[in-house]
């Protein structure tokens, strides 16, 4: 075997009673495309910001082209060739295209200044060597999502790339983009790159890696040939557990009770087209589809924060007057952002103010908070949900992210009596935590709560939801039950409409936000 | 999503320095109309002579705003700066060469200095800078409490030559804008400004030195600071502490209306140009006409109000 | 970067350091004080004590308002020129007679407020930021008041002004009772009252506030509105102490309110902070003051320190509570 591109020796990072990477080995050849598997939380991002210099280890060696290094900045670990496309896209939304892609390679002409025409020839240059057609003048925040994906891997072909590393470049392109950027990575390894790939589509480390590496809470559960590992063998070794022990059962007898959402071809904005579901008592309906294809949006406009063009919105049998936030909590409707410190959490206020937030009402006596009713509602929720905490009164940014998220739960399934909408409920929570949301949400909906829940983790998904339904491009594309209920058949729905939809319009998409 | 308003959308900035512009032209026909004298050679050239020391510092105030952060520490600098000229050429009016020089270093440290502070302590460049502003002030305060000082006549006369009727200091202010814009635009550290301030973390994930980036527009904004101050005191001839508490906060106003947003990483320094005219073309009209300065005040809030009105909202 | 799963046994040792953020202030402000006694026998007089309690009291009332507006992440420029503009407004009354008080306070205080809720309204409904909104409105405020009084100092007030400044009640100064009154009341709105809760998730999290069912823009106009009436009251008291109104009545105030509500742990991130410890920050702040002058070093060295302590304070708590 021909000496490693990079090679890491006894990783370990650690931060204040975490430790995201712990004693990692990890070695990349030349020419091959190595794919990084784990949960999230599993340590893939921290040993990515570990090779690509953003990270510092506590302790291990890293050995580049031969040579021990130690990076002390992004912009050594790039000189030196590494090129990371991480998850977060790092462009600049007020500049250009163009500008983007050579942002610290801007070819100079006459008197070392930067020349306008040759950059956005080199530019053109390097976006036809990807295949995609982008303007190189437009801006960045006027592209859609894809496309500013696309631009971000157009980045690593500029210069010298010896080591190529992409964090889940595919989350939000699809179809024929795929295409590319795999015809693109397959050139690239047979230049003699070596390219790290992170993924949780299965079905594309099968098609595109040579061996992988599973990580599992920031240990190396080990590294082998893609083709010598089952689909199952995987998530085994990722999970730690088998698939059965994970789901809470189903409930035997499929829900037939009232609907306590109805929604009947909502259009909200360009993301949210036509869209009709529902939701029965006591059920759990899952909302799968690509990121962007409007998942999030629709939560939006059900719970109130986002406009509504036309359709009809039929909450417990009545048409549903929403009137901002408040107005949905007041009646029974609960939901859980996607993003936890985005628009969740109030990470510099205890537990208990956290819990209290949305129903503020209950513990009000003459404009004034009754300390005393609040401690007691935010001591019993946290024994309900077990979140792990010696008091409420500890400030939530100091809880992991898997209680942090229970905090959530018990917030929001307080007020929410009769729906909650769950956005990637499990996000960055260890599986542990995952298990526990799981059974949270089964209890939730044995109690007679409906749960509306948008994922991009198929298993979860198949392995809670009573029903899905399939979005795209804004369409709910497929309602999917029963039986017929597997991962397979929901990208395949989701895939196949997007392509169908593309080939039968023009593809030029109004930009995003 | 038609190509009209896609267009319109990629050069905003542009229509920012056109409405500027139309404002300009306007408010010169207006003074025209309330003054025959408002349009003569004579008051183009005194308001072309006052353009470099609010010219200087809004271009500094540039540079920082551009890379994402705020320097309040202007005003006090260039008090501190025409205590320091005016002194020291009255000890030794001799040392012109030497005295520049000194003041620009000097400018150029104490911004550095902003910069690091920003950097080392991660503390917003607002309190960062404020401090030093106080720290400053205080410091020239106990040296010297009074103006007083005095500068040669050689270089008092940097204030005043005219070359071809244009005084030169309005030559010296085009000249450095036109190599400040060319640089923000055309070199890559230039550019590094944008970067740095359009997305730090982008910024650094892209292999950039952001923090090097930020210290350089700190210290470039001291540096814009000295050679205010040098045309300053050639003006004035004396040294004053308190001349430049007023400076700061003007030195906003100009960019903020040329179209540069405060949260950094969009604008440039043509914007800047034409809100500095903008500015010193309505306080001379105003003068003109014979509103106090006091009402003064009161437009000069209402136009940054306007001006943030007009380019927030079509920042949708 | 921070992790996903930060450690439960964190909490410890961050409970700790609130412990030493909220007394390590008082420390320091004993520690102060007892440098001034040993420095100059003068400090620990009663004279002295008052004096350097009735020169707090104006710029105590302005950093209650202040710690508002910072909790909701905003900044109020303002402050100082809204002191002045209310002063000269008490004269514009050109009463000679204590009956035209109240009329005065109802004036200062329905100015004040117009005042913050144009201020606020441009923040919250116009995004303004909070920065370039109340230095428009300072500038304004200046020019306004430049405009009437034509630049001159005025002393038509009616005589009772006076005792705002240097009355007792009990034998205790008016303006303390005053200022105890505002920062009671405050703190009982801000650290017990749903409107404080409300105040702190839109700090914390505005957008997290909206979703839970606040309205982010109305709370943080009536910050805003809030500390315009402290800062208008404030000035009515140090009118009382000035005794003449020139234009320049509590100049500096801004910086020295945000100095001291820096100092006192209020975040400029929003969300953090407590009204009380904010007034330490100004005990701290007038302690050095009256130290630099006892210990007779030059009045600007107050300027140098001012500038020293707001960065390090700034710096302090930010690797307190990073």
């Amino acid at each position: 075997m021909s000496a490693s591109v990079i090679e890491l020796s006894q990783i370990e990072k650690d931060y204040p009673g975490v430790k995201p990477l712990d004693k990692v080995d990890f070695a990349v050849q030349p020419g091959e495309i190595h794919a990084l598997l784990g949960e999230n939380g599993a340590g893939k991002s921290t040993l990515i910001r570990v090779m690509g210099g953003v990270t510092k280890p506590n302790s291990g060696t890293i050995t580049y082209l031969g040579k021990p290094v130690s990076w002390q900045s992004p912009k050594a670990a790039r000189a030196a060739g590494i090129h990371v496309i991480h998850q977060e896209l790092a462009l600049f939304p007020e500049l250009s295209v163009a500008e983007n892609i050579l942002v610290d390679a801007q070819p100079r002409g006459m008197l070392g200044l930067i020349s306008n025409r040759a950059r956005h020839a080199r530019a053109a240059e390097i976006l036809a060597q990807l295949g995609v057609d982008i303007p190189t003048h437009a801006k960045i925040d006027e592209l859609p999502l894809a496309d500013q994906q696309m631009v971000e891997i157009a980045k690593a072909l500029v210069g010298d790339v010896r080591l190529l590393i992409l964090d889940e470049p595919t989350a939000v392109i699809a179809g024929r983009e795929v295409d590319l950027l795999f015809e693109n990575m397959r050139r690239l390894r047979n230049e003699g790159v070596g390219i790290v790939y992170v993924s949780h589509r299965l079905e594309e480390i099968f098609e595109i890696a040579d061996r992988v590496t599973i990580l599992k809470d920031g240990q190396l559960v080990g590294t082998s040939p893609v083709s010598a590992l089952t689909r199952e063998e995987m998530i085994t070794k990722m999970v730690g557990r088998r698939l059965s022990q994970i789901y809470p059962p189903r409930r035997a007898a499929p829900a037939d009770g009232p609907d306590v959402l109805s929604v009947r071809n909502l259009r909200a904005g360009p993301r949210v087209r036509d869209v009709s579901l529902n939701v029965r008592v006591g059920e759990i309906v899952g909302v799968a589809g690509m990121v962007g294809s409007g998942r999030t949006e629709v939560a939006e406009a059900i719970f109130g924060t986002r406009a509504v063009d036309s359709g009809v919105i039929e909450f417990d049998g009545k048409p549903f007057e929403r009137k901002l936030p408040k107005g949905s909590i007041g009646h029974g409707l609960g939901f859980l952002t996607e993003s936890r410190k985005d628009d969740g959490l109030f990470l510099g206020l205890p537990i208990s103010a956290n819990i209290v937030a949305p129903d503020l009402d209950a513990i009000t006596k003459r404009g004034l908070i009754d300390r005393k009713q609040e401690r007691a509602v935010a001591t019993r929720q946290i024994q309900d949900f077990s979140v792990a905490t010696p008091s409420p009164d500890v400030k939530i940014g100091n809880l992991s992210g898997g209680n942090q998220q229970k905090v959530l739960f018990s917030r929001w399934s307080r007020i929410a009596s009769k729906l909650l909408i769950l956005d990637e409920p499990t996000r960055g929570v260890d599986i542990g935590a995952k298990v526990e949301i799981y059974r949270i949400v089964r209890r939730l909906a044995d109690s007679g709560v409906g749960v509306l829940m948008i994922s991009s983790e198929l298993p979860e998904i198949v392995g809670l939801s009573d029903r899905v339904f399939v979005m795209a491009q804004g369409h709910v594309v497929g309602e999917i039950k029963g039986d017929a209920l597997s991962e397979e058949a929901i990208m395949d729905l989701a895939v196949r409409s997007v392509e169908d939809r593309n080939a039968g319009m023009d593809q030029h998409a109004e930009p995003v936000g | 999503m038609s190509a009209i308003a896609m267009d319109i959308r990629r050069n905003r900035l542009m229509l920012s320095y056109l409405i500027v512009a139309v404002l300009l032209v306007l408010l010169a026909v207006a003074g025209g109309f309330l003054s025959d004298r408002f349009l003569t050679w004579r008051n183009i050239g005194n308001l072309l002579q006052q353009l470099i020391v609010l010219g200087m510092v809004s271009l500094g105030q540039t540079f920082v705003v551009l890379m994402g952060g705020i320097d309040l520490a202007i005003g006090s600098l260039v008090g501190a700066l025409t205590v320091f000229l005016a002194n020291f050429l009255e000890w030794r009016p001799d040392l012109v060469w030497l005295a520049l020089p000194l003041a620009l270093i000097a400018a150029t440290g104490v911004g550095a200095i902003n910069g690091l502070l920003t950097v080392v302590l991660r503390v917003h460049p607002l309190i960062v800078t404020l401090g030093m502003s106080s720290i400053i002030f205080g410091g020239t305060l106990m040296y010297r409490k009074e103006p007083g000082g005095s500068v040669p006549r050689a270089f008092a006369d940097i204030a005043y030559t005219k070359v071809g009727g244009i005084p030169i200091s309005a030559i010296v202010l085009v000249v450095i804008f036109a190599l400040a814009g060319l640089w923000l635009q055309r070199t890559r550290t230039g550019r590094s400004i944008y970067f740095a301030g359009g997305d730090r973390e982008a910024a650094r994930l892209n292999g950039l030195p952001v923090d090097r980036i930020v210290v350089l527009a700190y210290a470039l904004s001291g540096l814009c600071a000295g050679i205010a101050a040098i045309f300053l005191t050639a003006r004035t001839g004396v040294g004053d502490p308190r001349i430049g508490v007023a400076l700061t906060l003007q030195s906003v106003t100009p960019v903020v209306v040329g179209g540069t947003i405060l949260a950094g990483g969009r604008g440039g320094v043509l914007g800047t140009f034409l809100g500095v005219l903008l500015v010193t073309m309505l306080n001379s009209l105003l003068n003109f006409v014979n509103v106090s300065s006091y009402y003064q005040w009161v437009i000069q809030g209402l136009i940054i109000l306007i001006a943030v009105g007009i380019h927030s909202s079509r920042r949708k | 970067m921070t992790p996903l799963d930060t450690p439960m046994q964190r909490s410890q040792s961050i409970s700790i350091a609130s412990v030493f953020e909220r007394y390590g202030l008082v420390i320091f402000l004993v520690a102060l004080m007892v440098v001034a006694a040993i420095a100059s026998p003068t400090f620990l007089r009663p004279a002295n004590l008052v004096n350097v309690l009735t020169i707090a009291a104006p710029l105590g009332m302005v950093v209650v308002g202040q710690t508002f507006v910072i909790l909701v992440r905003g900044l109020d420029l303002s402050v100082a020129s809204l002191m002045a503009t209310v002063a000269v407004l008490a004269t514009a009354f050109k009463a000679t007679t204590n009956e035209a008080i109240p009329m005065i306070f109802i004036a200062a205080i329905a100015l004040s407020a117009m005042v913050g809720l144009v201020n606020g309204w441009l923040v919250a409904k116009r995004n303004v930021s909070p920065f370039l909104a109340t230095l428009a409105m300072m500038i304004i405020l200046q020019g306004a008041r430049f405009a009437y009084t034509g630049g001159a100092p005025i002393s038509t007030l009616p005589p009772g002004m006076g005792f705002l400044a240097s009355g007792r009640v009990l034998g205790i100064p008016v303006n303390l009772i005053t200022l105890a009154f505002l920062a009671i009341a405050f703190g009982i709105v801000l650290h017990r009252s749903r409107l404080g809760r409300e105040i702190f998730m839109v700090g914390s999290n505005p957008k997290a506030a909206f979703l839970n069912g606040v309205a982010p823009d109305r709370v943080v106009i009536l910050c805003y509105v809030i500390c315009s009436v402290c800062a208008g009251i404030g000035g009515l008291f140090l009118l009382g102490y000035v005794g003449t109104v020139s234009n320049w009545v509590g100049q500096g105030y801004e910086l020295d309110s945000i100095v001291a509500a820096v100092m006192g742990g209020v975040a400029l991130s929003g969300g953090r902070g407590n009204v009380f410890a904010a007034l330490l920050g100004v005990a701290v702040l007038v302690v050095i003051n009256n130290l630099v002058l006892l210990l007779g070093f030059p009045i600007e060295m107050q300027l140098i320190i001012k500038g020293i302590i707001i960065i390090g304070a700034a710096a302090f708590y930010r690797t307190r509570l990073a």
